[in-house]
């Protein structure tokens, strides 16, 4: 399939385990720290730390061609029309392990229950943050 | 001396089975050693990634706002990640010096830890006071943890059964503990102290500035390729800063962490293909015992028949 690549960005998702996702794209969603934050091509070159959430790119090779990326915080960088994703961690929607993050759910939320009746609020808050990463690899398989 | 070419054919043997085990070893070594290479390339990305990106910002924000750093409100996603802001940056008078020590869990490794031991034992004879009032070690390892303790010094985190690859995810618990320790101001700067790869020959000790961040305007030097783009940050510089910093700090020691698995790994690879070389050695020198022993019993023996055919002639 001929891919027109006139109107194309580049977007990259980098984690320390190595590039998780690397493909042409239309357009780029992700969740800025205060909203959703679209990317097309010669958008300003911008910096902007991502939520614990789902990133959504269209692909160039149609309007449904959508891929879903489960991104767990990290920051975003564009610049000459190469978006990278910099993050700690990053699953695309075919290869997230649905009952791994259930169990992780679970796990985060015993974990939170534990450190709030000894009112570790350390503690608690990385549970949460562990349980906003589970409920959102959760939230992107299902889809 | 029938007695003692069995004791060498025994000592063969058991050397035989222990060469087998060593070569075993350093097979598995080697195996672990390609598989942590591969996933260090991996993170080279990642790692220069985050370098980049936060020397250009931390050059804006020098032009921006000289000193200003440390005034902003903290970024809600960032106090949730219970670290704060860019504090990570400013340098504090210090009254007492955290160093991350990584040693390997177990023995086998030829003089690895040893090195490791020895330099911290150095480095804290000569710039500590004996009694630790003003420095704390925080031992990712077993073997580090279990010496530290026994010499009495002031331990205060101990993470054992890292895995051979280690994995962002596992050391997320290392990484939060000592940026929060760092922010709580249990102490002031923290080195990284492990045993840098340079070869799967040799490595060498070496003690990493960690915290805080200084040294993003020095190394920018060598980088090169100046950044040129001027980017939007959203929201905000100090918010954006706020939120890349610690994962900055965390990159860097993820990363000395690799190195510190790939020199472990290389280390014991080296030790073992010794041990074999050694066993190697060994049973040759023995069955050269062997044969000699076996050839003068022969001769012993033809001596005797010999002797007692000439008796009876």
């Amino acid at each position: 399939m001929a891919e027109d690549l006139s109107h194309a960005i580049t977007v990259k998702i980098v984690t320390p385990d190595g590039v998780v996702y690397d493909h042409h794209a239309h357009l780029l969603i992700v969740n800025a720290i205060d909203g959703e934050l679209g990317i097309m091509k010669d958008h300003e070159p911008i910096i902007a730390p991502l939520r614990i959430a789902e990133v959504r790119v269209q692909r160039v090779d149609g309007l449904d061609h959508e891929n879903h990326i489960a991104v767990n915080g990290g920051f975003m960088e564009f610049s000459n029309n190469v978006a990278t994703i910099v993050a700690d961690s990053a699953e695309r929607q075919r290869t997230i392990d649905l009952s791994r993050a259930q169990l992780a759910k679970e796990r985060a939320e015993k974990a939170i229950a534990a450190a709030e009746a000894k009112h570790d609020k350390d503690t608690a808050r990385r549970a949460q943050v562990a349980l906003q990463r589970a409920v959102n690899r959760i939230h992107v398989k299902q889809q | 001396m029938a007695g003692s070419s069995i004791d060498i054919k025994r000592r063969i043997a058991s050397t035989k089975s222990t060469r087998q085990i060593t070569k075993a070893m350093q097979m598995v070594s080697g195996a672990k050693l390609n598989r942590i290479q591969q996933r260090a390339t991996d993170y080279q990305i990642y790692a220069d990634k985050v370098r980049s990106i936060v020397t250009h910002l931390a050059n804006a924000q020098l032009l921006a706002q000289a000193g200003e750093v440390g005034n902003v409100t903290p970024n809600p996603l960032a106090a949730e990640l219970g670290i704060n802001l860019s504090e990570l940056m400013v340098q504090r008078p210090v009254k007492k010096t955290g160093y991350l020590v990584i040693t390997s869990d177990r023995g086998l490794v030829g003089g690895y830890n040893s090195t490791i031991l020895k330099g911290m034992l150095d480095m804290i004879r000569q710039d500590h006071d004996p009694k630790g009032s003003d420095y704390a070690i925080m031992a990712v390892g077993g073997v580090g943890a279990d010496f530290f303790k026994t010499n009495n010094m002031n331990l205060i985190y101990e993470y054992r059964g890292i895995s051979d690859i280690p994995t962002f995810d596992e050391i997320r618990e290392i990484l939060s503990t000592a940026v929060t320790m760092y922010d709580n101001g249990v102490f002031d700067e923290l080195y990284v102290c492990y045993n840098h790869h340079i070869n799967s020959l040799s490595s060498a000790f070496r003690v990493e500035k960690m915290l805080p961040i200084n040294d993003i305007e020095a190394e920018e030097d060598d980088t090169a390729a100046p950044v040129t783009t001027a980017y939007i940050t959203d929201p905000s510089l100090p918010v954006v800063l706020a939120t890349i910093l610690p994962q900055f700090a965390e990159s860097l020691i993820f990363g000395a962490i690799l190195d510190a698995k790939t020199a472990e790994h290389a280390s014991s690879m080296t030790a073992m293909k010794s041990a074999s070389d050694n066993a190697d050695d060994l049973i040759s020198s023995l069955t050269t015992q062997l044969n000699r022993a076996r050839q003068a019993q022969i001769t012993t023996e033809i001596t005797e028949i010999v002797g007692g055919a000439a008796a009876l002639e």
